[in-house]
């Protein structure tokens, strides 16, 4: 059995895939869809100034952007106090936890380089790691700092660097991996989610490699990996048929001359990037191509988002957006500036708790982010964050009678009227199509655009309504949340 | 998918015409109707725990008359003054004392070395075997939801199934049934009133008419969108007249059971509840988490059928434990075990024939120091679907296993 296998779903896009040109250059028409497309998929969406843009260049422009990308100029660890562990009080652990969150989710949010957030996220859903067991909230800021690094650099760099990760040393037990009694979790989760599949090793494979792994701890006074000589196995291994004094570096690098493993994350990353389930025929273009580059994801990224394959029909709207990705896209759309409590717990109940995955194999995400507490989550997110700026007048005895969410903090974004960008407030087919495009870039039927231009224009029961200013930002608001209740919204 | 896709069009026309007429109630009213019939298997439910992570079996039903065990687990090991004792060789961790009493009643059967064939240690390809009771091949449907699929119940019922927790568990996915996955009565719904009727309505009226474009997963969000919008309104109305009669543990499990004693209270119809309860990967010292998580399950499983006795469906109700695998006879270095094979599994309720049902496998018989099963899981199953369920196991689970005697 292959990782191919381990993954076969229904949601493979009809039709038929072109292997010859799948990953040649698209020199298609460069539309807004696309651009907005684009930036759905190479970050967390854009904002519409951000679509703008990108479709005003070119393909390859706004490719270029978002790959060679500079330093930023961010936070590159939260300004708060991230004590943790015994002796720490519970509440401050809790507040170090939610400021390493929110650290995390305003990056993703404020970032000039996209495409390095979103890889920052999909590393941290593949070497997955969270807090606890030993492992702290600066443990793990370093360790996506690691990620942020090498977001696009050399897979086989990452892949060694995260071997002697603190945060991962816990994580998978690495830190209690020793000569006497090898501990088998980091060996087994290397290879079997991190670099091959289940199949393409034994379990004799698994042992060896984990007395190869040992002798690594973490300094609890620094925080920091060690290696330890005298808790290192030295002796011989015999390794996926090799022979030697092998240590984890050793391991690591008879892995990665596995030809599983170029296409074990060329999988992952077509899935994470381009559609669900894709051919064994892509696949193996893609890791041929990342085999040979040494692991280059620059290049690789460089190639698939460039490509035939990501602009055709077939990979539009073919992925599941993640409630990060509904979390942060409808901020950019609304023009907030920061994320701040209780977006964190809002992410939560759509099934990502940030910096938090389930377990070891990370979110798996496709379907299994549709249940319908999910769904409902996702529907009362957009509600709830709509409504967190409303205007004071608004606040009040007759906000219940509206039935808008009880007021939240105040937050920090554009006003009803921003989003409306310039349109005509008293053509309510026109602010329809204003805010259809804002949310789904005008992916929407006819019906569905007829229930937010008859929402606009009437009352609850029936009778017609003219846009004015006075009425205007609870239309807005309103016709916003249901078009973000739209089941195009939840489609990258 | 043609047949999900069908049904999606079905009931939107259903839910859409309703709408037009009459309250959103009356039709809860209706799914409500269909229920069970006293002392057929109609009635009759399964509840699933999955005790997810790996539970050490082991140190769960403890073979403590065998010195092997305590060779094995000189850290780890339960003193024999600490077991709860069900006979000369065998006695429960003392953290599920609760469960002696149901073992006592008769209604705690206790099936030893069960797994399947060429046994994986991957927590996520064994979760997934259990789940969709295929060893052999990759499925995309769960077992409970070719139950469901299959099983004939009313397709107005929402509610067939029900998962506890935010994520779908693979066991309850169906080609035509959409399960909900509820992690808390209190949160499933729209928290905004605005515009309910409207996004229901934006909702459905997309189905029948064109996007402008093609997605693999559109019919899938159309169909969770609908379902969840109509469950979320019709299930605190279906279950506003049950009145816990004990106190629930406060845990996430606890009130996960409640809300099912709540369904099942309530006659929903519903034939298979999911809910999990973890992790129990104890690599790392193991005492201290899987202690207090057997308590958690123990003092659940207490209260859960004492409330359903009140209610008088204690007898209409059976409660299956699985965990992906059991672990390592040999304790490792941190106090831990490391992934193993061959578990016991917990069958409770008042259908079940009580006892211990086979031999706990040998701790010196090992291979590659994991216990080998004798009973295969699948024969769990069929004899659940079969004597239980009242269906033919055969066209869920592939092939036909022999039934095994734990349900009177």
């Amino acid at each position: 059995m292959s990782a191919d296998q381990s993954t076969v779903s229904q949601y493979r896009p009809t039709g038929s895939l072109d292997p010859a040109s799948a990953l040649s250059p698209y020199a298609g028409a460069w539309t807004p869809k696309l651009a907005a497309h684009l930036l759905r998929r190479a970050g967390f969406g854009g904002s519409s100034a951000e679509i703008d843009r990108a479709s005003a260049s070119s393909m390859n422009a706004a490719v270029d952007k978002l790959i060679n990308f500079g330093p930023d100029d961010l936070p590159q660890s939260p300004d708060a106090d991230l004590s943790y562990g015994k002796g720490v009080p519970p509440a401050k652990q809790r507040a170090a936890n939610i400021a390493m969150q929110l650290w995390f989710l305003n990056r993703l949010l404020q970032t000039a380089n996209p495409l390095q957030e979103r890889m920052v996220a999909f590393w941290s859903n593949h070497f997955t790691s969270a807090v606890g067991g030993g492992a702290t909230p600066t443990m793990l800021v370093n360790q996506y700092d690691l990620f942020r690094k090498f977001a696009l650099g050399k897979f086989s760099d990452l892949t060694h660097e995260v071997a002697s990760d603190p945060a991962m040393l816990y994580y998978l037990n690495g830190a209690q991996n020793n000569k006497k009694r090898p501990n088998e979790n980091f060996a087994r989760e290397l290879m079997e989610l991190f670099t091959l599949g289940v199949g393409n090793y034994s379990e004799d494979d698994v042992r060896e490699s984990a007395r190869a792994f040992t002798g690594w701890t973490v300094n609890r006074a620094t925080g920091e990996a060690r290696f330890v000589p005298r808790l290192h196995d030295d002796g011989t291994k015999t390794f996926l048929g090799q022979t030697g004094t092998f240590n984890g570096d050793d391991i690591i690098d008879i892995i990665l001359r596995q030809p599983a493993a170029g296409r074990f994350v060329a999988h992952k990353i077509l899935q994470a990037f381009v559609y669900d389930d894709p051919e064994p025929e892509l696949v193996a273009a893609a890791a041929d191509q990342f085999s040979s580059s040494g692991y280059d994801v620059r290049a690789l990224m460089n190639t698939l988002l460039r490509s035939n394959v990501f602009y055709s029909p077939r990979a539009y709207r073919a992925l599941v957006k993640s409630p990060l990705e509904v979390a942060i896209g409808t901020l950019k759309t609304l023009g907030a500036t920061a994320v701040i409590t209780p977006i964190d717990g809002a992410i939560a109940a759509m099934g990502q708790i940030p910096m938090h995955p389930p377990n070891v194999a990370g979110w798996p995400g496709g379907a299994q982010w549709l249940t319908q507490s999910t769904v409902l989550a996702r529907l009362n997110f957009v509600n709830r964050v709509i409504n967190m700026n409303r205007p004071a007048k608004t606040v009040g005895p007759n906000a219940g009678t509206t039935g808008a969410a009880a007021p939240g903090p105040a937050m920090s974004m554009a006003s009803s009227t921003d989003w409306l960008g310039g349109v005509a407030m008293t053509d309510g087919a026109a602010v329809a199509d204003r805010v259809l495009w804002l949310t789904v870039q005008g992916d929407a039927t006819l019906s569905q655009r007829g229930e937010v231009i008859s929402y606009l224009q009437t009352d609850g029961v029936g009778n017609p309504v003219t846009l004015n200013g006075e009425n205007i930002d609870e239309k807005i608001r309103g016709a916003m949340s249901l078009a973000m209740a739209l089941p195009s919204y939840q489609l990258a | 998918m043609g047949s999900r896709r069908q049904f999606i069009v079905q009931s939107v026309g259903a839910f859409a015409g309703f709408l037009a007429v009459d309250s959103i109630f009356s039709r809860a009213a209706r799914a409500a109707s269909g229920v069970y019939t006293a002392g057929s298997s109609a009635g009759r439910c399964l509840v699933v725990v999955n005790l997810q992570g790996g539970n050490d079996g082991l140190n769960t039903v403890i073979p403590y008359a065998d010195p092997n065990y305590y060779r094995a687990r000189p850290s780890i090991g339960v003193a024999q003054s600490e077991i709860v004792k069900l006979d000369a060789d065998l006695g429960l961790n003392p953290n599920l004392a609760d469960l002696k009493e149901l073992f006592d009643a008769q209604r705690l059967a206790i099936l030893q070395g069960v797994h399947y064939p060429n046994p994986i240690l991957s927590h996520f390809r064994s979760t997934e075997i259990w789940q969709t009771a295929a060893p052999d091949r990759y499925v995309t449907d769960g077992w409970a939801g070719r139950y469901l699929d299959d099983a004939q119940l009313p397709a107005n019922n929402l509610f067939k199934g029900v998962a506890i927790g935010p994520v779908l568990p693979k066991m309850m996915i169906a080609d035509k049934t959409d399960v909900p996955a509820i992690a808390d009565l209190r949160t499933f719904g729209f928290n905004g009133k605005r515009d309910e009727q409207r996004q229901a309505d934006m909702i459905l009226n997309g189905a029948a008419d064109l996007y402008p474009f093609e997605s693999p997963y559109l019919s899938l969000v159309q169909d969770v969108e609908h379902d969840a919008h109509a469950a979320s309104l019709q299930l605190p109305q279906l279950v506003a007249g049950y009145k816990p009669a004990v106190e629930f543990p406060k845990t996430p499990f606890g009130q996960g059971l409640n809300l099912i004693s709540a369904i099942v209270n309530a006659g929903l119809g519903t034939k298979v509840f999911y809910i999990s309860l973890g992790s129990f990967d104890t690599h790392v010292n193991q005492r201290q988490r899987q202690d207090s998580l057997l308590a958690q399950f123990a003092g659940g499983m207490k209260a859960f059928y004492a409330d359903l006795a009140v209610h008088k469906s204690d007898d209409r109700v059976v409660t299956m434990t699985f965990s992906e695998f059991g672990r390592r006879v040999e304790e490792n270095a941190n106090r831990g075990t490391d992934h193993g094979t061959a578990a016991p599994m917990f069958i409770v309720g008042g259908g079940v024939k009580g006892g211990v049902y086979g031999d706990h496998p040998s701790l010196t018989d090992l291979d590659f120091g994991n216990l080998k099963w004798h009973t295969d899981f699948r024969s769990v199953y069929a004899t659940l679907l079969e004597r239980w369920l009242g269906v033919s196991s055969t066209p869920v689970l592939g092939s036909a296993f022999p039934t095994l005697s734990f349900v009177s």
